[in-house]
Formats: C-alpha cells, sequence, structure tokens
C-alpha cells in the first residue's frame, strides 16, 4: 500500500493525517514553515459542521482541557472574543461572565496591556482595574523568560493577591507543557484565571504542538523542514512526488494525496501580483479577486486538475481550498471542515 | 480672545506664517482642524526641490526654489538630507529638452552640472545603464511632519497660540470684517471664540470652504496626485527624468523607504486623495525605467495627495503662489497655492503685507533663525543623531534610559512615543505615528499598535478604539493596492486587528 502523502502540517494537514492513521492508512505529512494555526489565537470562532465531534475527539488534552460552547473571552485589546473551542482559561461560558477583572501587565512589555485593556472593558460596563508590575525585559523576548524559577510566580500571586477580588487577566504566554501554572494560580490566590485571547504568540503555538503529538501517536510521520517540489498527475492520478529537504532529495509514490498547503498568508498558494497561483502548476485555483476566500478548486472534497478534470486521488484541505464563506476568524473551522471532506473523498474512493 | 491675527491651517504654509508673524513679536494664533501637515503638506513626496523641476516651464517658480532650498538647508538641516538630485534622460525622451533645461538652470540659478555617464552610474549604481543625459543638481528629501512641526515649536516658543484637532465651524461678520472666529477643539469638547483683527485663510484644498463662511469665493484647481513608499532607499539621490514634467518622474530617497511618484488627476474632493491601481503600475513602469530595482521591490504602501493650484489647476498651473483679498470680508487674507519647499517664502511675503496692514514694523526673521540643530553637530552620540533627524531641538529630551523598542520595522525607541505624548500635539495614534514613524514599515502597525496605544493611556488618553480604528482605516487605505509579500502581510494584519480584536469592519 503506497503511503498517503499531506502536504502541509497546518491544522488541516494535522487533522487529515489523525483521521486516515486512526483509520490504518501509513501517512507522512510533509511541513516546511510555520503554518497559519501557529499564528491563530488557538480557539475555533464556530463549531466545525459535520465533525465537530471529531475535532474535539482529537483535540482533546488532558494538561490543557478544552471547553466548547458559547463561550467568551477578552482578547488582548479587551474586546470581547467570542467562540465555540478554547483552552480552558481562555473564555467562560454563559454564567461565568465576570464582573470586576484585574487585568495583569508587565511594564513596557507588549504581552499585555492593562491601561488598554482596562479602559475597552470598562466601555463595556466591566469594570476593571490595571496592575502594572515591573519589568525591563526587552519587547521581543517572551514572558517565558521572567518565569524560569518558582520565585517569580510566588510573586505574581502574592501581586494579585494584593487587588481587591474579581477575575485576574494574564498575558497568554504559557506552553502546553506549562499549562497547568494557570490552575495552580487559580488555586493560590482563589480567583478565576483568564488568559487573554491572543494571536501570534503561544496559543497558537500550543495548539498546534497538540495536534502533531496527537498526529503522531495516531501514527502519521511528520517530516519537517521539507518540501514537495513537484508532483506527477497520470491518468487522473497523482503518482510520484519529489520531496527536498536540506541535502535529501526524494522521489516517493503517492497512493493519495491531501493538499494542506495553506493560503496565501502563508505562501501555501503562491502570488502573482494580486492573484493566486497553485506552485506545483497542477490544479485549478480559483480566487474570483479574493485572496482571502479564494483557493484549489474542488469536487466534493477532491481536487481538480487545470484542464477540469477531478482528479482520483488527491483531495485539498484547509486555507488553500476555496470556500465561499472563509473569512476572518473561519480559518480553523475551515481546516477541520475541509479536512474532514477531503478524508471522506479519499476513503470513498 | 483676542489676537492680531488668526491662521486657518496647519500645513507648511499656515505653520510658515504663524512662526514668521510670531517671531516678530505679532500676537497670533492658529487653527488645524486635523493634525498639521494633514493636507497637501503630507500628501507629497517629500521632496526639497532644486528647482530644476520648473527651469523650463516655470522660470519664477524655479528661482524661488533654488533660492529658499539654499536658506532651508542652513535654517532646517535637521530634517532635510542633501542627497542631490540627478535628472536623467532616457531613451525615447526628447533629447532637445536637455540643453533648455540647461539653459533654464543658469537662467534661473539653479546651481547644475551636467555629468559623463560613468560619472553618473558612479554617483547612482542603480541608474539605468539606458541612461543618455544626466545632470546633476540640488534636490534634496525633507521631512514635512518634522518641519511643521518644528514652526509649530518655534512659533509657541515665540508666544503663539497653536492648535491641532481644532475646527473652526463659524465665522461672525460685521460691517464687511470678520468680527469673531468659532471654532470646536476635539480634545475638550469646547468652543473657542477668537476675536482676530486679520484673518488669513491658510487651509490648503479646503481654502474655498474656509472662504465661503465669510461668504466669499476662492477660484482654486484640485489636483491629486499619487505617491507610492517602497521598502529601502534603492537609490542615493533624488532620480528625476529628465523631460517636460509628467508623471512618474521622480524618486525620492527617504529616512528608511524610497517614495516613488507622481501622478496628476483633477480631484473631485479635497478628500479625493484615494490612489488607483492604474496610478500604481504607472508609477512602477515608469520610475523604474530610471531605476531598473524597483521592478522588483516591495511596495509597502500607496497614498495621495490634493494639490491646491491657484486658477483652475492641473500640470500647467505654475506652482507660484497667490495672496486673494475679497471686499466681502475686508480682513480675511486667502493663500493659495506654493510649493512646500517655498512655504517660508510665502509666509514671509504674507506676513510682510499683514505687519503693513497691523503697522507693526518687525521685519522678518525666519531666513536666518535655526529652526532645528545642525545635522552634524559634534559631541553627540549615534542615537541622539538619529533622533535630531526626526524631532530637531526636541532630540535631547528623548530619555536614553529606556532603550527599549516599540517600532522594530522603524527602529523606534518607547521613550520617543513617550516624549511626543508629553507634548501637546498627540491626540491620536496617527499623531505619534508621524512625528515617530512607528507602524510606518513593513506590518504597517500590527506590531506596535497596542503598545503605542497603551502609552496613550499611561499618558491619559481615553478613547482607545476610536484611535485605534482611525489608525487602522488610515493605514488600511493605504493598503488597498498592496500585492505579493505586502498584500500577505495586509492578509494577516486584518485578520488580527478586524478578526480577533474585532477592530473596523467585520466581514
Amino acid at each position: 500500500m503506497s503511503e498517503v502523502l499531506v502536504v502541509g502540517s497546518g491544522a488541516a494537514g494535522l487533522f487529515s493525517s489523525w483521521l486516515l492513521a486512526r483509520d490504518g492508512w501509513p501517512v507522512i505529512v510533509v511541513g516546511k514553515g510555520t503554518p497559519s494555526s501557529a499564528m491563530s489565537t488557538g480557539c475555533l470562532r464556530r463549531m466545525p459542521e459535520a465533525c465537530h465531534e471529531k475535532a474535539l475527539n482529537f483535540l482533546a488534552d488532558e494538561g490543557m482541557p478544552m471547553v466548547t460552547g458559547e463561550r467568551t473571552g477578552i482578547s488582548k485589546l479587551g474586546t470581547p472574543f467570542e467562540c465555540w473551542l478554547s483552552p480552558s482559561h481562555s473564555t467562560w461560558g454563559p454564567e461565568g461572565a465576570p464582573g470586576s477583572v484585574t487585568v495583569v501587565g508587565f511594564q513596557g512589555h507588549p504581552s499585555l496591556h492593562p491601561n488598554l485593556i482596562s479602559s475597552v472593558l470598562g466601555h463595556q460596563g466591566i469594570r476593571a482595574r490595571p496592575l502594572t508590575l515591573p519589568s525591563t525585559l526587552p519587547p521581543d523576548i517572551p514572558l517565558t523568560a521572567l518565569f524560569r524559577d518558582e520565585g517569580a510566580w510566588e510573586g505574581v500571586a502574592t501581586e494579585v493577591q494584593r487587588t481587591e477580588g474579581g477575575t485576574v487577566h494574564l498575558p497568554a504566554f504559557l506552553s502546553r507543557r506549562d499549562y497547568w501554572r494557570l490552575d495552580w494560580l487559580e488555586r493560590q490566590c482563589g480567583r478565576t484565571v483568564l488568559e487573554a485571547v491572543t494571536p501570534l504568540e503561544a496559543p497558537g503555538q500550543r495548539l498546534l504542538d497538540l495536534m502533531r503529538a496527537r498526529a503522531i501517536e495516531a501514527g502519521a510521520s511528520i517530516w519537517d523542514g521539507r518540501t514537495v517540489t513537484s508532483l506527477t498527475v497520470e491518468n487522473g492520478s497523482v503518482r510520484t512526488a519529489i520531496v527536498r529537504g536540506g541535502l535529501e532529495v526524494r522521489e516517493m509514490e503517492v497512493g493519495a494525496l491531501v493538499m494542506a498547503t495553506g493560503g496565501a498568508l502563508v505562501n501555501g498558494l503562491g502570488l502573482n501580483g494580486r492573484e493566486l497561483v497553485d506552485p506545483f502548476n497542477a490544479f485549478k485555483v480559483l480566487d474570483d479577486g479574493d485572496v482571502l476566500r479564494g483557493g484549489y478548486a474542488t469536487k466534493e472534497g477532491r481536487l481538480v486538475s487545470r484542464s477540469g478534470n477531478v482528479v482520483r486521488n488527491a483531495a485539498g484541505a484547509g486555507d488553500c481550498v476555496r470556500a465561499p464563506c472563509k473569512g476572518y476568524g473561519d480559518g480553523l473551522p475551515h481546516a477541520f471542515e475541509s479536512a474532514w471532506t477531503a478524508v471522506k473523498a479519499l476513503e470513498g474512493a | 480672545m483676542r489676537k492680531d491675527v488668526l491662521i486657518i491651517g496647519g500645513g507648511a504654509t499656515g505653520a510658515g506664517i504663524v512662526r514668521d508673524l510670531a517671531l516678530r513679536g505679532v500676537e497670533c494664533a492658529l487653527l488645524e482642524m486635523g493634525d498639521y501637515c494633514h493636507g497637501a503638506s503630507g500628501g507629497n513626496h517629500g521632496l526639497l526641490h532644486s528647482g530644476g523641476r520648473y527651469v523650463v516651464t516655470d522660470p519664477p517658480s524655479a528661482m524661488e526654489c533654488a533660492k529658499e532650498n539654499a536658506i532651508l538647508r542652513r535654517t532646517a538641516p535637521f530634517c532635510i538630507e542633501g542627497t542631490d538630485g540627478l535628472f536623467v534622460s532616457l531613451p525615447g525622451d526628447d533629447p532637445s529638452f536637455a540643453d533648455p533645461f540647461l539653459k533654464g538652470c543658469k537662467g534661473s540659478g539653479v546651481p547644475a552640472e551636467e555629468l559623463t555617464a560613468k560619472e553618473a552610474l558612479s554617483a547612482e549604481p542603480g541608474l539605468s545603464a539606458e541612461a543618455l543625459r544626466c545632470i546633476a543638481v540640488q534636490d534634496g528629501s525633507i521631512d514635512p511632519f518634522a518641519l511643521v512641526q518644528a514652526n509649530v515649536d518655534s512659533a509657541r516658543e515665540a508666544g503663539a497660540m497653536v492648535r491641532n484637532h481644532c475646527r473652526v465651524t463659524d465665522m461672525v461678520l460685521e460691517g464687511g470684517m470678520v468680527v469673531r472666529v468659532k471654532a470646536l477643539d476635539r480634545r475638550s469638547g469646547e468652543i473657542l471664540t477668537i476675536v482676530p483683527e486679520i484673518v488669513i485663510n491658510a487651509a490648503g484644498a479646503w481654502a474655498p470652504q474656509v472662504a465661503a463662511m465669510a461668504g466669499c469665493e476662492v477660484a482654486m484647481g484640485l489636483d491629486q496626485g499619487s505617491m507610492l513608499v517602497v521598502d529601502g532607499r534603492l537609490c542615493g539621490h533624488v532620480v528625476n527624468r529628465l523631460r517636460p514634467p509628467s508623471d512618474g518622474d521622480i524618486t525620492v530617497p527617504n529616512h528608511t523607504a524610497t517614495v516613488l511618484g507622481t501622478t496628476s488627476r483633477p480631484a473631485a474632493s479635497p478628500e479625493d486623495v484615494a490612489p488607483s491601481r492604474n496610478d500604481m503600475e504607472l508609477l512602477l513602469r515608469e520610475t523604474s525605467a530610471m531605476l531598473p530595482a524597483l521592478r522588483h521591490c516591495r511596495v509597502v504602501r500607496a497614498y495621495g495627495g490634493v494639490r491646491p493650484l491657484p486658477g483652475r489647476g492641473g500640470r500647467g498651473a505654475s506652482r507660484t503662489f497667490s495672496l486673494i483679498t475679497d471686499e466681502r470680508a475686508g480682513n480675511l487674507l486667502s493663500v493659495v497655492g506654493g510649493k512646500l519647499t517655498t512655504y517660508r517664502l510665502m509666509a514671509e511675503r504674507v506676513s510682510d503685507q499683514v505687519c503693513n496692514a497691523l503697522g507693526a514694523r518687525a521685519g522678518c526673521r525666519t531666513r536666518t533663525e535655526p529652526l532645528g540643530p545642525p545635522a552634524d553637530e559634534a559631541g553627540g552620540s549615534v542615537a541622539l543623531a538619529r533622533l535630531r533627524r526626526k524631532y530637531g531641538f526636541k532630540a535631547t529630551t528623548v530619555s536614553l534610559a529606556d532603550q527599549r523598542m516599540l517600532c522594530s520595522c522603524e527602529q523606534v525607541l518607547r521613550a520617543e512615543a513617550q516624549m511626543v505624548l508629553a507634548g501637546p500635539d498627540a491626540l491620536t495614534l496617527s499623531d505619534v505615528m508621524r512625528r515617530t514613524r512607528a507602524g510606518m514599515g513593513y506590518c504597517q502597525g500590527l506590531d506596535c499598535a497596542l503598545s503605542l496605544q497603551e502609552l496613550m493611556m499611561e499618558a491619559g488618553g481615553t478613547e482607545p478604539l476610536a484611535s485605534l480604528t482611525e489608525f487602522l482605516e488610515e493605514r488600511e487605505r493605504g493598503q488597498a493596492l498592496a500585492s505579493g509579500d505586502q498584500l500577505r502581510q495586509e492578509v494577516l494584519r486584518r485578520h488580527v486587528l478586524q478578526g480577533v480584536y474585532g477592530l473596523g469592519e467585520r466581514e
């Protein structure tokens, strides 16, 4: 049995690999860089229709429990952030809205802006107080540098206990491994501890770490730092791929292919001016002038060749697939849904 | 409050006039509806003209430019880069233009020297190998925001009242004179009433609207021009096309970027500044003929401005200025036209006339009085020299104790923004950006907007979302034509600011 080659190691690629590997397929994931899932907030803004139970199963984690339903959190700007799935300390459910909030930031560090957030929360009728802790940490060094020892955590707990009650709003900087610290802090100071919903930082990265761990557990191999440089399509099927990485060049037979390369944002699709193009020059791309929504044309999950024929053993998933509704905040749900459709299409074939 | 002179409009013209008058001891005030330079004084390519551009078509303008260029290099060296300029002709350009050009330079007192092909390439290695003739002139680049701010600071020091974000709403006339002017201060929401002897309308493209408040008419042609900002300095000189003034004939290196300019079309209103895709393609095509590297550059931003030209406007219109009076409001003087390079001269002439009318005798001091420190002042650190380029005399008030960066694209320190915020002029995020350059780079504020807003909150700001939204919209206007890597950056920026933070319009 030839391998299923999954091109792209972001949310769509990893969820497809997990689904396929669990069904017993040999899966190789090739990933070249930082996927947009790692830049996300680590939350899903809406329920991925059709596959939400699978998605929950995929994202189940003891260290960083995920919660679902109608959830609301506070963004790094202080604005309300509504979502369907998030790590437990990012959001509250219908009953749990905080009456008052202490916003904790570190002076001069961009991880969280206490005065800004307090003001924005104030305009929403939430009583909020800034708590700026002293720091000389340069802005480009993550906050983890301040928390290498137990004493630093004790210090924050003490500072927080001094403020008058309410929920504690913290910068989001903990890795998946250290997530338990938030429970510890909650116990230590007897307050609800909430992380800011933060893009481009730790939450996206730890969601990615979680998804990678789950795909590997299920049996998928992840080849990092490699690029698929060309694909051959014969008689309506993908036959071979050339994978390059460092000094290694490998030509492999492809049993089935999942294209999960991401959209224009992460260079998964090329940009010729403002026009989306397929870097492999193999499949049809449609963009209607909208870089955000455009992507590979698919027919019931399967990719379409440049000449317009359905490619039997190739499917597309995630941001590289054209979708009518894909917009701001819809990247992750779309990744899950399209990965589910892609896997079903391949398994049906 | 009583003032001898009220100036409406805080562009280069208005700021130049208020400084000139204040230095002569005239009690005056200036009101600007937005931030200083929010019209044509900010919406240009930041060129300090040698005069070369006008020697053939408009010699009086050329002469004025040449004189003022020399004065500004002396009095405001901190915000000027003496890059010098080249006028280059390419195959296909009218070969008979170069000789009248050289002759014109001589006639107008514009220093010029023809270079051989070899000399030209060694002076500007990125120049097209096809360049036929190349004439060196004394063009330079100038930071209009720093220049105008320095005029404002100097005027204030001399006792003038200068306020931005203060919009004139109403003029009361009695006996054919403007006796009271009302203005709304956006900061406090209070209505100011000023009782002036003389009102100077220096509102640029908005001058007809200001004049209309006093029942007067000002004829003006509005002409839109587009510019592109390209990442990095792709030329050492200002590079001009040696041909009659036309679209896409100039590149100006300024700060960390290169500005490509300009285009020309009639504008429907002062706000009709938006560049089109055609403008962008035209500018890239035309300027890359002179500097081939521009074909592969990253366009960080496109922007536009509206030139307020006397009469009916257009490329053919003279770039000199005129003073318009109207008997319906005897003490209202409208200033129309002119150029950034000659703003000081314009201010001097207007001030002469005003002083005459007021019976004040003091003479103009702006020809010699420095606006900022010399560029190569000895004894300072490199860090201080960088700050001097943006803040002039105020550079020394930036505390260098905290060396942390705020904007990594443009290498702006937190302390710079703090200094600006401690002053009276920065109300919005965009105001801080114009002064510090934070947010002008690749990421167009994605990285620094929130940190900047936090500094504003520490300094007593009150409306963070309004300020951020305004900033976001302004940056977004410049991204409407983004392509390639800059388009990726823009998609990410919108995902974060609109998608996650819910700023601006949500889809």
